[in-house]
């Protein structure tokens, strides 16, 4: 019993991580219609700021999750503006191929500036684990489940009730109603991607003690964020957070359950599954579509 | 017959690249002879590519498991004694049958959805070809065997030059083949406007499984061919990156382009080469080019090149005065005394919202039947559930007494039913002469991939439908704009071509869907006149919806006008506007008592 | 039938090049002055770890050999290509030994891509050092022409791995074996499965994918299975990942025996220094980079010098092996004397007893290397590894 749990919680902390970072993904696709495959690479780029700013420069470890982020936020968003506005105008096909290209530029650019296989950042909360009976709770793994999963809570929140999360909301459902309204295009995509940024950024923070910082980061977290954000319905927000935690849980029973190679193939089985038989996710805003 | 030498010289233009690279390669050294071997390898695979990603703009992952399925299913059956041609010929079958196994499942989906089912038919593919070790030696890879031809083992880069060189030069051109002819014209239709496709009968689903199967027995057909020069094939040589670079093929060559295809292919294979005396930076480099093409230069390299070479076409803005039909075409006048379309109680419902509450007509045959009422009222939706594309509660419709619901949008257009489309459903990237041609209907699989072979030998048939689409053109005043793409025709002249479209086969009945909106008041005039000899002429039974009422009013010979989804009142237009029902609709005047 | 001589000409080279005209030479590679070395290796892709060093420690032994005077009044030249998949490194081989004309060639790949190499080169028979690779594929069949330096191969390290268990773990005690999917573990795991159980253990073995950071499943089993040493096949982050979350999981008590990819210096921030008691390895070479031995010491000199202050976990074991290894092949090249060609090149290696690159005026980084005619691996000598003072050190 104690195993399963171990398992549970296991899957439970890695399952925060992808939510987290599927919940950005989403944000952004709900602001822009932009399906951003670069995703991962902004958490890559995350997980290395905290990187230098805790291991190289020695900066309080607390305020990396305030700074990387927002430093994060703001190259998004300077991405946006100066590469990706000629896309704003394209099709889909354009956007998405762009943002898988884009995905590969920013690892191999990293790998390029800093040729290490794999950076190690230590865990933010140190100290003897945890003891519930047979059952091990490090500080870390409390700290990641939990401080992902009320990031991702309170973008949730932001989205639905902040003023400017309302207003990207409306931007991205009607841009000729909202520019009646007083709202600039440019600065609310701007502001959207600002946003991508920001929780991409703190997904790399939170990520950067478990999975080390290397190029391959961007690609695992982007394939993680992608099905999880299709396993819980890819315009619901609650949905990415869900689909993220049945993503890690899944993935950790099936390893153990199994077989330990058979983790790879879960999550693509799972997302297979899903989009044949409830494309629309398991937790969508809107059941049903409309004509 | 001047038609058929262009047509057979374009489809043979790739093999003659090949033939060109072969003769090159003889007067080169033994390294740039294997390069160039791979290189024309890749250009099969580009060809492949440029039909799935090119043509019909679906986003696949999936590409190196193709290439994986093509050299592991070749590369085992040559360990065990099959001469190499047909082991060549099986991996193709596998790539044929793979694709069916990819396409069936994943044709449902669109853009990131698409790309995903891809991707898990990928990682799928990896992972079991890595499982199954004893078969395939697992993640430690599998050694290739030099081929054997006709007994002669196949060795030095220059006999493998030539053995690749035949392949490719027999292949190409079913490829280009199919994408020069209806195929291939099919497909651009169907990525730049599905709704219209399927209104005249271009299954999509089907059409990119056809897709799906031949690209990826292309892909298989080279992943075999590059096996033995490999020599040891591994999964990772297949994985991910590999699909994600083989789909910077065509972007980077220009979409919708067979030689972008081509063009984007070889590029992506030659670069490497000479990127190697800064080989750490060729991930970066191919990567930021492909992104900097997608932003700065999204036609691709071909696109481009094209666009400098022949400049931009004189934007079409006025047509000429329409001529009548000839009068070679015999007139089908039904009786007036037939009823074209019946309908009967029909609802149709969105969630809560009843959009069309049982609601019946009687077209009678030959008419111009209107459908007016203000917004909401249900028009276009009524109109949307008699071609098709939107199932009703209840209810039921028949034209000319064959019962119409049950049959699915892309058959509709062989009973006889077309339609035009509020928001202009032309194909932009397609000549207005081919949008035509694809108004004929004749876009079931078989009779698609027959007119494909068609077109190349530029047979009797095809040139019988380019001259009835002439005839249609001519019929709505766009005969000059016939070789322009639709892209470039103004708003009004779209909407013209719609109705060419819509009148090529010689409907029964025409569903018109707003064919004024938007368009200037001469324009109205104009297309007010046509669409009343058109009618006169063919026979044909049109049934309009459209806001504005003196246009509709003054075309019309019987009015049903709708409001919030029930029918308000019918008849001929003085009688309608008459109603009480009707001006309390529009003018909110009291009824009275 | 009367044909230009123009068109005979063409017809006949055509069919001579067809027929198989000679594709390499014997004596390529070498003039008066130069002597052109040829090395592949993966300088991007989740390998780069191993090319990228080992093209830096050949060019800086190629640079201090050229300072010294070169080998018989001939100074090297090095030709080095980006190779990472097998594709990748056939077409590297092929450009290197066709176009570029080398002399001799230094596979600085791993696994698949040194194997699809060393397939090429026993067809043309260019003498070829394979310096990192352990696969089996690489070395069989026996080629003579093909040498292998410090990395000792499979069944060999299969013994020094269990060796190295044994030391912690008693006969019919459990061992966990965690094993990657990908190429290099499998392929140690067929030779490390039978040397466990004819030593009287018994092996527990869990699988994860290349790159995995989780291993939360294959610990509970471990866990579950009391085992007693876990012997990790993989690269150092996997196993650095592994071992951190180990004790998270329940798994204490229990000692991890690494091999040659898995020891690096990288790993210890990963597992923290409160988890290096229990960690062992061994190594194919004497000295860990970052040991303070002499001999290595100023091999860190030399290198800083050259390139520069290192960047995190350089120089590595792939920087030291392949300048020592190029060494080798210099002390191969003097012997064979000043009438150079490929089959001198051969018969002088073979000849090569305790051949160490103090003999050039190197440092001695790695063991010296000793070759036969019929038995072309260069090191047999494994050393024990632990972590002493926050970094790796081979115990002598």
């Amino acid at each position: 019993m104690s195993e399963f749990i171990m398992l549970l919680l296991g899957g439970l902390k890695f399952g925060a991580i992808y939510s987290l970072a599927a919940v950005g993904l989403i944000a952004l696709h709900k602001a822009t219609k932009v399906v951003n495959f670069a995703h991962g690479g902004l958490v890559m780029l995350g997980a290395f700021g905290a990187y230098l700013w805790i291991v190289e420069l020695g900066y309080p470890y607390w305020l990396a999750y305030l700074i990387v982020p927002l430093i994060i936020g703001v190259f998004a968003a300077t991405l946006e503006f100066t590469l990706l506005r000629p896309l704003r105008r394209a099709d889909l096909f354009a956007t998405i191929t762009a943002t898988i290209f884009l995905g590969i530029v920013l690892s191999e650019a990293y790998r390029m500036a800093y040729n290490v296989e794999i950076l190690a950042v230590p865990v933010f909360w140190k100290g003897s684990p945890f003891f519930l009976g047979d059952v091990i709770v490090t500080r870390d793994q409390f700290w990641v489940s939990a401080g992902a999963l009320i990031a991702g809570g309170i973008s949730i929140a932001f989205f639905r009730y902040a003023p400017a999360g309302r207003s990207m909301r409306a931007m991205a459902s009607n841009v000729r109603g909202a520019q009646l309204c007083g709202y600039s295009m440019d600065q609310m995509t701007g502001l959207a991607w600002f946003f991508a940024g920001v929780l991409a950024g703190l997904a790399g923070v939170f990520a950067a003690p478990s999975k080390g910082v290397s190029p391959e980061l961007a690609v695992s977290i982007i394939s993680a964020a992608f099905v999880a954000a299709v396993v819980g319905g890819f315009d619901s927000l609650l949905g990415a957070i869900l689909g993220g935690l049945i993503l890690g849980i899944t993935e950790t029973f099936a390893a153990a359950y199994v077989s330990s190679s058979a983790k790879g193939a879960v999550s693509f089985l799972l997302l297979f599954v899903v989009l044949l038989w409830r494309p629309e996710g398991l937790f969508p805003e809107r059941a049903g579509r409309n004509v | 017959m001047s038609d058929r030498i262009a047509m057979l010289t374009k489809s043979f233009a790739p093999s003659c690249l090949i033939a060109l690279l072969l003769v090159g390669g003889f007067w080169v050294g033994p390294y740039p002879q294997y390069v160039i071997a791979f290189t024309m390898t890749s250009i099969v695979a580009g060809a492949g590519l440029a039909m799935l990603v090119g043509y019909a703009r679906c986003i696949t992952l999936a590409s190196g498991a193709m290439l994986a399925i093509g050299a592991y299913s070749s590369a085992l059956l040559a360990l065990n004694g099959v001469p190499f041609l047909w082991a060549l010929l099986a991996a193709v079958a596998f790539g044929l049958v793979a694709g069916l196994l990819l396409g069936v499942p994943s044709v449902r989906f669109r853009s990131h959805n698409l790309a995903m089912v891809t991707l898990v038919f990928q990682a799928v593919v990896i992972l079991l070809i890595r499982e199954f070790k004893t078969l395939t030696g697992g993640a430690e890879g599998l050694r290739t065997l030099n081929p054997n031809v006709f007994g002669i083992s196949i060795s030095s880069d220059v006999q493998y030059l030539v053995l690749i060189a035949l392949a490719a030069i027999a292949v190409l051109p079913l490829i280009s083949g199919l994408l020069l002819g209806a195929f291939g014209k099919n497909l651009r239709a169907l990525a730049s406007n599905e709704v219209g496709s399927r209104a005249f009968g271009i299954s999509v689903e089907k059409h990119l499984i056809v897709a799906f199967v031949i690209s990826s027995g292309a892909l298989a057909f080279a992943g075999a061919l590059n096996a033995p020069r490999q020599r040891i094939i591994d999964p990772d040589s297949f994985g991910i990156i590999l699909s994600i670079f083989s789909l910077a093929g065509p972007i980077v060559g220009g979409l919708g382009s067979l030689w972008g295809g081509i063009v984007g292919a070889a590029t992506m294979r030659l670069l490497p080469e000479f990127l190697r005396p800064v080989a750490d930076y060729t991930e970066l480099v191919l990567s930021s080019m492909v992104v900097l093409t997608i932003i700065f230069m999204p036609k691709g390299i071909v696109g481009t090149a094209l666009s400098l070479v022949f400049g931009r076409k004189a934007v079409a803005r006025t047509a000429l005065t329409i001529r009548s039909t000839s009068a070679a075409t015999p007139a089908i006048r039904p009786s007036q005394s037939e009823t074209a379309l019946v309908v009967e109680n029909l609802s149709v419902s969105y969630g809560a919202v009843k959009a069309v509450d049982d609601v019946s007509i009687a077209i009678p045959a030959g008419s111009i039947f209107g459908l007016m009422g203000p917004n909401g009222a249900g028009k276009t939706t009524l109109l949307n559930a008699v071609s098709g594309f939107v199932t009703p509660r209840q209810g039921g419709a028949s034209l000319f007494g064959k019962p119409l619901l049950k049959m699915p949008i892309h058959h509709r257009i062989g009973n006889g039913v077309s339609r035009t489309f509020q928001q202009v459903a032309i194909f932009p990237t397609l000549s207005c002469r081919d949008n035509v041609i694809i108004g004929l209907g004749h876009n079931s699989i078989p009779a698609v991939l027959a007119r494909s072979v068609a077109d190349v030998l530029s047979t009797r048939r095809s040139q019988e439908e380019a001259r009835q689409a002439n005839e249609a053109l001519e019929s709505v005043g766009l005969r000059e704009f016939a070789d322009l793409p639709a892209k470039l025709l103004s708003l009004g002249n779209q909407r013209r071509l719609e109705i060419a479209r819509a009148i090529v086969s010689r409907p029964k009945l025409i569903l018109l869907d707003e064919p004024v909106s938007g368009v200037s008041d001469e324009e109205i005039e104009t297309i007010a006149k046509l669409l009343r000899r058109l009618n006169r002429e063919l026979g044909v039974t049109m049934m309009i919806v459209e806001h504005n009422i003196s246009f509709l009013l003054s075309l019309s010979d019987y009015v049903t006008v709708l409001g919030q989804g029930r029918v308000l009142a019918q008849g001929t237009p003085d009688v309608v506007v008459r109603s009480q029902e009707v001006r309390h609709a529009y003018f909110g005047e009291e009824r009275s008592a | 039938m009367i044909m230009s001589i123009a068109r005979r000409f063409a017809l006949i080279s055509a069919l001579g090049l067809f027929l198989g005209g000679s594709v390499a030479a014997n004596e390529q590679g070498v003039t008066s002055n130069e002597i052109i070395v040829g090395a592949l290796g993966p300088l991007t892709g989740a390998t780069a770890f191993m090319g990228a060093p080992g093209r830096d420690g050949i060019q800086l032994a190629v640079e201090n050999i050229n300072a010294a005077g070169g080998i018989n009044g001939r100074k090297l030249k090095l030709v080095f290509e980006h190779a990472f998949t097998p594709a990748e490194s056939v077409s590297a081989a092929k450009k290197l030994v066709e176009q570029d004309k080398v002399f001799v060639l230094l596979l600085a790949s791993g696994s698949t891509g040194a194997a699809a190499a060393a397939d090429y080169v026993r067809s043309v028979g260019v003498p070829t050092f394979n310096m990192f690779g352990t696969t089996s594929i690489i070395r069989e069949p026996f080629a003579g022409n093909v040498f292998h330096g410090q990395v000792t191969d499979g069944p060999a390290q299969a013994k020094k791995f269990v060796q190295r268990i044994r030391t912690k773990a008693d006969a019919g005690s459990k061992v966990g074996v965690l094993v990657g999917t990908y190429a290099f573990p499998q392929s140690t795991l067929k030779y490390l499965e039978p040397e466990l159980k004819a030593a009287g253990l018994v092996p527990v073995v869990e699988q994860f994918d290349q790159g995995s950071r989780d291993f939360t499943a294959q610990l509970v089993s471990f866990v579950r299975q009391r085992v007693k040493a876990i012997a990790v096949l993989g690269s150092f982050s996997e196993a650095g990942f592994a071992i951190k979350q180990a004790p998270e999981k329940g798994l204490v008590d229990v000692t991890w025996v690494l091999d040659g990819s898995g020891v690096n210096d990288a790993m210890i921030p990963i597992i923290g220094s409160e988890n290096t008691r229990n960690v062992i390895g061994f190594s194919n070479f004497p000295y860990f980079h970052a040991q303070a031995d002499e001999p290595i010491k100023l091999f860190r000199e030399m290198w800083a010098k050259r390139y520069g202050s290192p960047p995190p976990g350089r120089p590595n074991m792939y920087d030291t092996v392949s300048y020592g290894d190029t060494y080798i092949v210099a002390a191969a090249i003097k012997a064979a004397g000043s009438d150079l060609s490929w089959k001198t090149l051969i018969v002088a290696w073979n000849g090569l007893k305790d051949a160490r690159p103090s003999q050039l005026g190197g440092v001695d980084v790695i063991f010296p290397e000793s070759f036969t005619p019929r038995d072309h691996q260069g090191n047999k000598e494994m050393g024990d590894a632990v972590i002493k003072d926050g970094i790796w050190q081979v115990v002598r």
